[in-house]
């Protein structure tokens, strides 16, 4: 990690185990990394799905008969915390019954799924007999049926419109397909050939992990590979634990909000108590939102994992991906909330509410370990959907995780054109879209002056038009966010600038799309995605003078913004030294998300 | 070429890496003559020039006869890593400006809120855009607005560059409007370089073929400047013949080629081992087999396969080495090119080993590089390393090494080692050094999975190649726990890669996107391709001196839905229905082999379609392939014995020492040490060397293939 230090190295580690030897544990603990990212790699080159591929929105891992994680592949860090929660499911409808061969498969968020597209395979594995350990697959399919094709909708206000709910059930017993579930799944899903596809790729990275642990056993025996799986996860405990006791003991509170609850346009409070107490965390999600009507709802067990990324970013070491990171880390939601819902709770867009739960959390660690925490970025990607028929009246569906970029750091800007840290998503090529979907790009890139002011300023806004070309009109389905509360910036930085999303702009007919929301767009129309700017960290009057010539140079900031963000004047090529500040610009007194300038020329008839 | 030939001929192999050049000599009369060399940058020739007046000294022979120079460069990798390119600008396609700078989106560390792209070659205020637009058909959406590229090209100017980038969207599909932005630049800026996305990867995909253009039009002043001083050294020298240069895919290409596409030029060196390798297991009867190169910083591993190489589509250059980047991406700039596929570790002889918080032992992926090395060369190195842990064990001669070039400190090694690592862990020493070898191990292990297992390989079908200094000293360790049988080091181990140029063959390709369905493309359609390909790679073989042009069709397949591409392989000719049948058949094949399944009556498609042209150089012939018949340097160490420790089961035994030409065709029961000017290959107990007639030391583990349980768990007490 290339954090800046905040505090001195320990002075003497806590060792392993006295039964341990050194070599032996670094050894298992390779040999473990190695295999869990080789059944990423299976995955990923086997996956039908560009989501699995593009976007990494799946898991693998090794669980102990606890279900406690040994090790988990390198993939979408969100996805590292929900698999316990999947295993203690199967556990609990099967135990007893499970045998070598069988395959679990499930995905329903209240028995141990998290939201429909996310399919979880559990396959226990035996030695010499008795049960051993869990490998585990979970990947987001492209679609699971319900009412929107994509089964992404944020608009459902039943878990029942969002698809096909999977119970723990085996889809393979002793090796054999269920040909029942299958038939039935087969019939419930719109593209059920990408959905076998992806299967199928799931499948094949469980092998890789049973074939790979097959080996290790042989080589380390058994009970060595047991013993030294649970000192792997103490071991990452004692790391992450030493790092906590770092941190000054506290109550941080930081509150933020979704601006929609997918169906109206109204604040939904994340409120978050975070106690750092000698070597432990407990964050306490009392007082967030009840859950709402539309499909942001999350499950606790999404909750713990979104806690964990933004926990694991402000450690000053790497730890291994393990359960052992789980222990020190407590988190709790109130039943019934927007953070643990029940029946019949909508959640298949949880992930906005996943952004913000990352975003309390850092806002929180900001105040216990001011160095070490970014101020707020784009605040999720931007996810939209278009689907219908092309001019061949073939059927298409298109689905794009839009953005973003970061906020400004403690000793550096902000990166635009980044994903999302939990995310790490790849963008899909203008040039394969085009080919492959009757949709045209316009245009792609950033706009100038988004990027919240500060000593760092935020990453700008990404924005993508795109022109539908089909033959008749298609569904769009969005789901954006940042509207109202806007990134928010740190250490006196100014929030990012706010997204927006407009169909038909710069023409007489432009009109602004609300953040959440599915329509239909006619052959010939444009739509504009453009997501918000992160936020600045500190004053943007301590700005190095020759940073803002240099972002006017490169047409990332007007000189209009740099005169009344920054008090800098330069002219329009930034060539020129930059001159003297004005005594009182306007920046840190103004909560503009910046002059606007910037956005004149892309529309924003309603910012 | 003059007809009468009063001296023998010969061609000359030359790897120029960043410290050493290697060079081999091989001459029509079969003689062979090796030399390794300090590198003379930025004047590289100098190093060559000498290095191949001594070797032809060697053989009695010199300068002025026939010659072929053959060789492999780090000019472009270092160009790139080092920022030493030109100033560049990029003109592009109106509303795509930021195409460059947003990338892909991926980073390649994951919870690191503080990380950074790598730097840009070109900043956004060198960005400038044109008004056209071509669909992915190539029919002109919005046609080239002179204007707009007069005002770019006046801007292109006003900035100062040495080289431009053009790459317009769908510019894959129809290059005319690139073309058309070339040509003016040509007129109005006669004297900058210019680089055509559509000319240098006309591939769909426009980051990947941007950056790739980008890298290009960067590197190629310097990689000309390079060239030109290159040829004419050796001309002054009347070593005067063609000028060949390792591409990344790896095949030749001549110095005009390379002047024009210096991209191509990336890893060359890596993947003259590469080729080493496949013509040494060729030699050999090997049909499959793994290359193994360890240096001082990081271990190289790759796969041959029915002896053919591995391509990768993805290759990034310029980011950090780690095995997951394979996984995540994005840590440098994309090569659309296909380039051998070689995974690397930062695992190497300087390698640092040290404790981390939680009380663990790792090893890298910091290094103590060349200065200040190891603590054992007593050069100022106060860390232990790899090779430390090396000399403790007694692998490395606990006196010198590199022919006596470089000594060693025994006693700095046993300290470092004793008061940093076996100390604080409470072990003994040699348990601690034996750690630090195992652990390296585990992490170069990390490579060769990448190459094989993580493709769906059983890597016991495989030899192991070992080469690079520190190569023999680590593979037959590796080779066990892995569960592979046999391991290969090659005559001169260190000088292989050079060794590997002699071997190859001129490379030229063409491709073209087409993105169909296979089924339903029609077959006068894929001929009409397939001969527009063919003629394209035929005039860029016939401008070569070359014997026995073949050609052959790459197909880079998926199944609809994919995002992800297999290449598939068949004999150049026309298609039939038949022919095509059997190409769906192969992919389907190679799907399973590498994935566990196939999707039997899924629609196929066609994503691109290439024709690759080779043609053996034209002296080859003459000289044959001189990997088979290299000498080991001269360099031999006295034969003598030390303790060797093997691990906790054997603990220390006496060993012997012994030079390779003391081997015979029997085997020689380990425990026992080679020891060489380059290199030492250690063989364990249970294991037996033997020389192959050719040169080659050939160890054969336990019983043939040692089981992966027998060889590692007494480990674990």
């Amino acid at each position: 990690m290339s954090a800046p230090a905040l505090w001195p190295l320990a002075s003497a580690p806590e060792g392993l185990a006295s039964d341990i030897d050194p070599v032996a544990f670094e050894l298992i603990n390779n040999a473990m990394t190695f295999l869990v990212n080789e059944m990423a790699l299976t995955l990923v080159r086997a996956s039908y799905s560009g989501i699995l591929r593009d976007n990494m929105d799946f898991a693998t891992g090794v669980a102990d008969l606890d279900g406690q994680m040994v090790a988990q592949g390198l993939s979408l860090p969100l996805q590292f915390g929900p698999m316990p929660d999947a295993i203690a499911a199967v556990k609990a409808r099967w135990q007893g019954q499970m045998e070598p061969g069988d395959v679990f498969v499930l995905n329903d968020p209240f028995e141990g799924g998290t939201h429909l597209p996310d399919v979880f395979f559990i396959k226990p594995l035996f030695h010499e007999g008795a049960s051993f350990c869990f490998v585990c697959v979970s990947g987001h399919q492209v679609d699971i049926g319900g009412r929107v094709a994509g089964s992404n909708a944020c608009d459902s206000t039943e878990v029942y419109a969002e698809g096909l709910r999977i119970p723990p059930l085996k889809l393979y017993e002793r090796g054999a397909p269920n040909q029942t579930l299958f038939a039935l799944l087969e019939k419930n899903v719109r593209v059920p050939v990408k959905l076998m596809g992806d299967f199928r790729a799931q499948v094949a990275s469980l092998s890789a992990g049973e074939a790979g642990l097959a080996d290790l056993i042989q080589r380390f025996g058994a009970a060595t590979l047991r013993r030294y799986w649970a000192e792997l996860m103490d071991y990452t405990e004692r790391l992450t634990r030493q790092e906590i006791a770092r941190l000054p003991d506290g109550v941080y509170r930081f509150r933020d909000n979704l601006d929609s609850d997918g169906i109206e346009v109204r604040p939904v409070p994340i409120e978050l108590a975070l106690t750092i107490s000698g070597d432990g965390i407990v964050a306490d999600y009392t007082g967030s939102s009840p859950q709402v009507k539309g499909a942001l709802n999350s499950t606790l067990s999404m909750t713990k994992a979104a806690t964990y990324f933004a926990v694991r970013t402000v450690l000053g070491v790497d730890v291994p991906n393990n359960g052992g990171f789980f222990r020190p880390v407590e988190v709790i939601a109130e039943r019934g909330s927007v953070l643990d819902c029940v029946l019949p709770a909508a959640s298949a867009a949880r992930g906005m509410t996943m952004f913000r739960v990352v975003d309390a959390v850092l806002g929180a660690l900001a105040q216990a370990a001011p160095g070490r925490v970014p101020a707020a970025g784009e605040g999720g990607p931007t996810l939209f959907s278009f689907g219908g028929y092309d001019k061949a009246r073939e059927p298409f569906v298109f689905v794009e995780i839009f953005g973003g970029s970061w906020g400004g750091r403690p000793d550096r800007d902000g990166i635009e054109g980044i994903s999302h840290p939990v995310l790490n998503q790849r963008n899909i090529p203008v040039e394969v879209i085009e080919v492959e979907n009757p949709l045209r790009v316009r245009r792609y890139g950033f706009v100038p002056d988004t990027g919240g002011a500060g000593k760092f300023r935020g990453g700008l806004s990404l924005m993508r038009d795109f022109e539908f070309v089909g033959a008749e009109p298609a569904q769009l389905q969005m789901r954006a966010d940042r509207r109202v509360t806007r990134p928010y910036g740190l250490a006196g930085g100014q929030a990012g600038s706010p997204s927006c999303n407009l169909m038909a702009p710069g023409t007489e007919k432009e009109r602004e799309l609300p953040a959440m929301v599915t329509t239909t767009i006619a052959p010939g129309e444009t739509v504009r995605f453009m997501t918000a700017g992160g936020g600045g960290w500190g004053d943007p009057r301590e700005r190095d003078p020759q940073a803002v010539a240099e972002d006017v140079a490169d047409g990332k900031m007007t000189p209009a913004h740099a005169r009344a963000q920054y008090g800098i004047v330069v002219d329009a090529g930034g060539a020129t030294a930059p001159r003297k500040r004005d005594s009182h610009p306007r920046a840190g007194a103004d909560d503009e998300p910046g002059d606007g300038q910037g956005l004149q020329h892309i529309g924003r008839k309603q910012i | 070429m003059p007809a009468t030939i009063t001296a023998p001929s010969y061609r000359v192999g030359v790897d120029i890496g960043g410290t050493f050049t290697d060079v081999v000599v091989a001459t029509s009369d079969g003689g062979r003559g090796v030399r390794k060399l300090l590198s003379t940058p930025p004047d590289f020739g100098r190093a060559v020039i000498a290095g191949v007046r001594a070797a032809l000294a060697d053989l009695g022979a010199e300068a002025g006869a026939r010659s072929e120079v053959v060789h492999a460069t780090t000019v472009v990798t270092n160009a790139i890593l080092e920022r030493k390119g030109a100033r560049c600008a990029v003109i592009t396609t109106e509303g795509f400006r930021d195409v460059l700078e947003i990338g892909r989106l991926r980073m390649p560390e994951l919870f690191n809120l503080f990380y950074d792209k790598p730097p840009k070659l070109v900043p956004r205020r060198r960005v400038f855009e044109v008004r056209e637009r071509m669909d992915h058909h190539g029919e002109v959406l919005v046609p080239l607005d002179q204007d707009s590229v007069e005002a770019a090209v006046e801007a292109v100017l006003a900035a100062g560059v040495d080289a431009v980038a053009v790459c317009l969207i769908n510019s894959y599909a129809n290059p005319a409007h690139e073309r058309a932005v070339a040509e003016t630049l040509a007129i109005r800026a006669p004297g900058l370089d210019v680089s055509v996305s559509s000319e240098i990867l006309p591939r769909i995909g426009e980051y990947e073929r941007t950056s790739t253009t980008v890298l290009n039009a960067y590197v190629r002043p310097a990689v000309r400047r390079y060239l030109d001083a290159m040829v004419a050294q050796l001309k002054a020298q009347d070593i005067d013949g063609p000028l060949y240069i390792m591409q990344c895919s790896g095949g030749l290409t001549s110095a005009e080629r390379a002047a024009r596409e210096p991209v191509t030029l990336v890893e060359s060196g890596p993947a003259a081992g590469v080729l080493a390798g496949r013509e040494l297991a060729q030699a050999l009867g090997y049909a499959n087999a793994l290359t193994f190169d360890m240096g001082g910083t990081t271990a190289k591993a790759a796969i041959i396969e029915a002896g053919a190489l591995a391509l990768s589509g993805e290759y990034e250059v310029g980011g950090r080495i780690a095995a997951h980047t394979r996984l995540t991406g994005g840590g440098g700039f994309p090569i659309g090119f296909p380039v051998v596929d070689v995974a690397e570790v930062g695992a190497g002889g300087g390698s640092l080993a040290w404790i981390d918080a939680g009380g663990g032992l790792r090893v890298g992926p910091h290094s103590a590089g060349a200065q200040p090395g190891p603590a054992c060369y007593a050069q100022g190195g106060e860390a232990p390393t790899v090779t430390d842990a090396n000399v403790v064990l007694g692998y490395l001669n606990p006196e010198a090494i590199a022919g006596g070039e470089i000594a060693i400190r025994r006693d700095l090694a046993e300290r470092v080692v004793m008061e940093q690592v076996a100390r604080p862990l409470g072990i003994e020493p040699l348990a601690a050094a034996h750690g630090i070898h195992l652990i390296a191990n585990s992490a170069m292990m990390g490579a060769i999975r990448a190459v094989s297992t993580q493709r769906g390989r059983d890597v016991r079908d495989f030899v192991l190649i070992a080469f690079g200094g520190s190569g023999p000293v680590h593979a037959v360790g590796l080779a066990r726990a892995m569960g592979i049988g046999t391991v290969v080091v090659p005559a001169a181990p260190g000088l292989f890669s050079a060794v590997g140029l002699l071997a190859t063959d001129l490379e030229f390709q063409q491709s073209r996107v087409l993105y169909a369905d296979l089924g339903e493309l029609g077959l006068d359609e894929l001929n009409a391709v397939l001969g527009e390909l063919h003629d394209e790679v035929w005039r860029m073989a016939a401008r070569e001196e070359g014997q026995g042009v073949g050609y052959e069709i790459a197909a880079e397949l998926r199944y609809w839905g994919q995002s992800y591409e297999l290449t598939v392989t068949a004999p150049f000719g026309p298609q039939s229905d038949e022919t095509v049948a059997e190409l769906i058949a192969r992919f389907e094949r190679q799907h399973e082999r590498t994935y566990g399944h196939r999707a039997m009556g899924e629609r196929v498609i066609l994503v691109a379609l290439r024709v690759i042209a080779r043609l053996r150089p034209a002296m080859a012939a003459g000289t044959a392939r001189a990997v088979a018949g290299t000498p080991a340097a001269a360099w031999t160490t006295e034969s003598g014995e030390r303790r060797v420790y093997f691990g906790p089961e054997t603990g220390s035994l006496a060993t012997p020492v012994i030079a390779r030409a003391e081997l015979s065709a029997e085997a020689h029961w380990g425990p026992l040490l080679i020891e060489e000017y380059d290199s030492v290959t250690v063989v364990p107990p249970e294991c037996s060397a033997c020389l192959h007639p050719a040169g080659h030391i050939i160890v054969t583990l336990g019983a043939g293939s040692a089981a992966p349980a027998s060889a590692t768990q007494g480990r674990l007490e």
